[in-house]
């Protein structure tokens, strides 16, 4: 007999279904953000040729900001990816279907946090490595420019660290980042699940509310703080001290929007 | 079998359903009949599991439908007034959705689709409410399960769909199911459902089958007219009236009359029928 909480073979079936009914939903938005690196080129080019009479591909600072901002909207989409939870014919009909409100937070969470990533990244990746490629004004891929600025970042942290006899490393910011990710990503998911209208808009507005707090909490605590803050020695501690709270903040909070995803999943009504 | 034990429910500060009590036993269609507003879908949806009690308790088979444990959904299919228009073709959608029901059958699901006229190569979200209710009929049916909870599964089919729709319900489903069928639309179903369960504001009625009411109230197609009747139709052909059945002569309940009758004397129609559900 299956468990009602978690059965590996119904959970691959939904997994496949959620898949598929991802891509059907969201091909068209996926495909916009996934090639706007691509869209930014033929705009570039089309502008260059027209008024400048030259065939040359965008810049690297152009592209690298289209790279930010198209990361930045996909966030923003992830409020829509399941926002027709909230449909009542969608929500209803998605709430029937034979898998548990575990299976179904499971799969979601895995398709947010790393199909869709993955699949943004890799996409964005291999036409920027076909441009680079085909055309020689394209310039070297984005890639090339990220490893050569953490190589840079690296050399300028020994640096720090022979001088300040400190220890600081690259490898101390992969964890922030990947609870970053997580963090902004859940936060969006749970706020497409939440509202019923104006997701993106709500979940925008929500993100200026807790900014404006925070910063204000972090000033109060920062300012108290710094007045004990000595030397350089001491300035260290706190920035480590600061990078480890605000991770671990940042860790805890995750957790409970990934456990208020869940809640939400298993007490919907329609 | 599924049994409502004291069920309320509210929206907010309004009550909708006030201390239900019910039994639903597999191999009945059951007709749930009540005005607009007397919560219908809102019982239906709490049968099913997509709304919870705020008192009281349903019972499926020993499980709580809000639970939504996956073995429960597997065995019931709720097919609610609007359906959702799904973005693939009708056979893509069989395929894909259908692997998720233990129990759904294919072949059956293309076979209703084909004696409901509906081309599996259209579009879901490009069909008409017809097609697409139709569609969605067809996938439910092919899904084998055990209960049933359709609200208003003939509103929007042409003339010809509802008979199939009939056909369909009695051949498709299987002996063991419950099916629970809320609807307006009683001409369209009175062949098949059997019993009636009928919703006033808050509460239930009557809970019958159609052997019980023809043996407690008698409908009258004569011409001649009897004082005392609990309804009074005139009709093109004369009259159809209701009224208690003190002779114990069989009749053809007409639901419309029955309705009718129930709504307009409560009191009375409460007396004649004992609750199937003793509290």
């Amino acid at each position: 007999m299956k468990s009602e909480v978690f059965s590996g073979q119904r959970f691959w079936t939904y997994f496949k279904y959620d898949l598929t009914q991802m891509w059907r939903n969201h091909m068209k938005a996926a495909i916009v953000i996934g090639l706007a690196g691509l869209i930014f080129y033929i705009v570039g080019v089309a502008f260059n040729a027209t008024f400048n009479h030259v065939w040359q591909a965008p810049g690297f600072k152009g592209r690298f900001i289209v790279f930010i901002l198209s990361a930045v909207v996909l966030q923003l989409y992830q409020a829509r990816t399941y926002g027709y939870l909230t449909d009542r014919r969608k929500g209803a009909a998605w709430l029937m279907i034979p898998a548990s409100a575990f299976e179904k937070w499971l799969s979601m969470t895995i398709i947010t946090l790393i199909v869709i990533p993955v699949a943004f990244l890799g996409t964005y990746a291999a036409v920027d490595g076909i441009l680079s490629l085909a055309d020689p004004t394209y310039g070297k891929v984005l890639l090339t420019f990220a490893s050569q600025g953490l190589k840079e970042m690296n050399e300028a942290l020994q640096e720090a660290n022979t001088e300040y006899n400190t220890t600081w490393n690259l490898k101390l910011f992969v964890l922030p980042l990947l609870v970053s990710h997580c963090f902004n990503y859940l936060y969006f998911l749970l706020c497409g699940i939440t509202f019923k209208r104006h997701k993106i808009l709500w979940a925008i507005l929500l993100v200026f509310g807790f900014s404006i707090v925070w910063s204000t909490l972090a000033t109060f605590l920062g300012i108290n703080y710094s007045i004990e803050i000595n030397d350089l020695v001491e300035a260290e501690v706190f920035a480590r001290q600061s990078l480890k709270w605000t991770t671990a903040v940042c860790a805890v909070v995750s957790l409970v929007l990934a456990y208020g995803i869940y809640y939400r999943i298993k007490t919907l009504k329609h | 079998m599924i049994t409502v034990k004291n069920l309320s429910f509210s929206y907010g500060s309004k009550r909708v359903l006030n201390d239900i009590n019910l039994e639903l036993k597999g191999g009945n269609i059951y007709g749930l009949l009540g005005e607009n507003g007397v919560g219908k879908t809102t019982l239906l949806t709490l049968l099913c599991g997509l709304k919870k009690p705020k008192t009281g308790s349903i019972d499926t088979d020993g499980r709580n439908p809000f639970d939504r444990q996956p073995s429960l959904l597997s065995e019931q299919f709720y097919l609610p007034d609007e359906v959702a228009p799904m973005r693939s073709t009708a056979i893509r959608f069989g395929q894909e959705h259908g692997k998720l029901w233990p129990a759904f059958d294919f072949e059956k699901y293309l076979t209703i689709l084909k004696e409901f006229e509906v081309d599996p190569d259209q579009l879901m979200d490009s069909m008409s409410a017809g097609q697409l209710k139709k569609s969605w009929i067809s996938f439910a049916l092919a899904c084998n399960a055990r209960h049933y909870f359709m609200d208003e599964p003939t509103n929007g089919l042409d003339i010809p769909s509802k008979s199939q729709f009939r056909k369909a319900i009695t051949k498709y489903t299987s002996e063991e199911s419950a099916v629970v069928i809320s609807t307006h639309q009683v001409r369209d179903l009175e062949e098949i459902i059997d019993p009636i369960i009928i919703l006033d504001k808050e509460a239930v009625l009557l809970n019958a089958s159609l052997k019980t009411i023809s043996d407690k109230l008698y409908f009258d197609y004569g011409t001649a007219l009897r004082p005392g009747s609990l309804y009074l139709e005139q009709t093109p052909s004369g009259a159809i009236q209701v009224y208690p059945n003190t002779s114990g002569e069989e009749s053809k309940v007409n639901l419309e009359a029955l309705f009718n009758a129930v709504h307009s004397h409560k009191d009375v129609i409460k007396a004649l029928f004992q609750q199937p559900y003793e509290k």
